[in-house]
């Protein structure tokens, strides 16, 4: 069969017995074929715990470098997938870079899972050079006040708060256009920024 | 031929050198090549959303050695022709918003979701696939046919949005789309005998058919 035909057929996650089933093959040819995939770059390996083994095949892992959703997914509890596709090349994406591009995306999920990434930030003159260039430090600053009263984070330096604050009274904007919390209406009001989440929203950060 | 692991050492080293950030479409077979339908092209075709940043990205890819080339040996005596510039069997063909007788419209950007940053300078957004292949129909080169075909195997074609988007370009007034569309299809359909769906073919015609009348009043 050929290679193309058989990631076609394939593509998603796999363990070896997914595999023989899917193409009515025995155990041997199996591991045959995904000796063939992996040659080609198209497999990533996760081992489990018990040992076995799971198998991701896609075409985009041909194509290598590093997604957003991949860091996301390292960091948070909550674990995301995504159909669209953004993709770093010749360099690792910071945390801080992440943080930003979730919160860009303005999708309720995605925001959701980076919470975790307040844990692991250093560099916060970094992420306040970024939001301030994507006009998004208000969001940030918020998210990053929601995150603390509710799990362990890194603490943000006084520079970050100090010129991330609203100066005189700006109209109020969204995270995720259209949402508002009920439950951190304090955090609304210091940040001038609606939250998209409520107590129950983040119960796995718990 | 340049392979995906190739282009994107290529796409670095032009990142490396470029002195601005720069936003750049694929449309071609580089795009097909992010898609998964093709292993290996020739040209690398990109379309800009202004001059400055072509200019921006022309001097990295001169300093790589790449040295520019006549545009009528390929495109002939087409409008809207690609700076093209070459090195070895490879070559880039620049667009500027418009690729021959289409233009690189707003919705066509927005259906372009995939991105793929190489380093910090080059941000390459990857266009739909039946964006393709109205960009396939555009320039329509010798092998421009094939990997149209190529897609078409691949994926399913929403033949409405292509039809939608030729509307669209005639809006924009880009009369030809229309025509060099139904002339790309037929000439498909001859070639390889692929199915194009009976209610575009004929939502075409009539569009070109009331394009003519209504030129014959004027």
């Amino acid at each position: 069969m050929k290679t193309k035909l058989i990631l076609k057929k394939l593509e998603g996650i796999h363990n070896i017995e997914s595999i023989m089933e899917t193409l009515k093959i025995s155990r041997y040819k199996a591991i045959y074929y995904i000796y063939r995939l992996r040659k080609q770059g198209y497999i990533k390996t996760k081992r489990l715990a018990n040992n076995r083994r799971l198998y991701n095949i896609s075409f985009e892992n041909k194509l290598g470098g590093t997604s957003y959703y991949e860091i996301i997914n390292k960091y948070s509890p909550i674990k995301i997938t995504s159909q669209e596709i953004y993709k770093v090349y010749g360099k690792k994406p910071t945390l801080e870079e992440t943080l930003v591009y979730a919160v860009k995306t303005q999708r309720l999920r995605i925001i959701l899972a980076s919470l975790a990434l307040f844990k692991r930030i250093k560099d916060w003159s970094e992420l306040y050079r970024l939001a301030k260039t994507n006009h998004i430090e208000r969001q940030i600053g918020a998210l990053y006040d929601l995150s603390k009263s509710i799990m362990r984070t890194r603490k943000m330096t006084k520079l970050f708060r100090h010129y991330a604050l609203p100066k005189g009274n700006p109209s109020f904007n969204y995270v995720v256009p259209g949402l508002k919390s009920k439950d951190f209406q304090n955090i609304e009001k210091t940040w001038r920024i609606y939250l998209p989440f409520n107590k129950s929203d983040l119960e796995n950060y718990k | 031929m340049i392979s995906i692991e190739k282009q994107q050492g290529l796409l670095l080293a032009i990142s490396k050198r470029l002195k601005k950030p720069v936003n750049v479409y694929a449309v071609g077979g580089t795009a097909m090549m992010f898609l998964g339908f093709k292993d290996a092209t020739l040209d690398i075709d990109l379309v800009f959303e202004n001059k400055e940043s072509m200019e921006v990205f022309k001097e990295a890819i001169e300093s790589l050695g790449y040295k520019a080339m006549d545009a009528a040996i390929v495109y002939g005596r087409k409008t809207n022709t690609p700076e093209m510039f070459t090195l070895g069997d490879e070559r880039f063909d620049l667009f500027v918003k418009e690729v021959i007788d289409f233009i690189f419209s707003e919705e066509m950007q927005k259906r372009a979701k995939q991105t793929h940053q190489f380093e910090g300078n080059l941000i390459l957004k990857v266009a739909d696939p039946n964006d393709i292949i109205l960009m396939k129909c555009a320039t329509d080169r010798l092998k421009d046919l094939d990997d149209a075909k190529s897609i078409i195997s691949n994926f399913k074609i929403n033949w409405d949005l292509i039809y939608e988007e030729a509307q669209n370009q005639k809006k924009l007034g880009k009369i030809r789309a229309l025509f060099e569309l139904g002339y790309f299809l037929e000439k498909l359909e001859n070639k390889y005998k692929i199915e194009i769906p009976k209610t575009i073919k004929d939502n075409l015609w009539n569009a070109l058919e009331k394009e003519a009348k209504s030129k014959k009043k004027g």
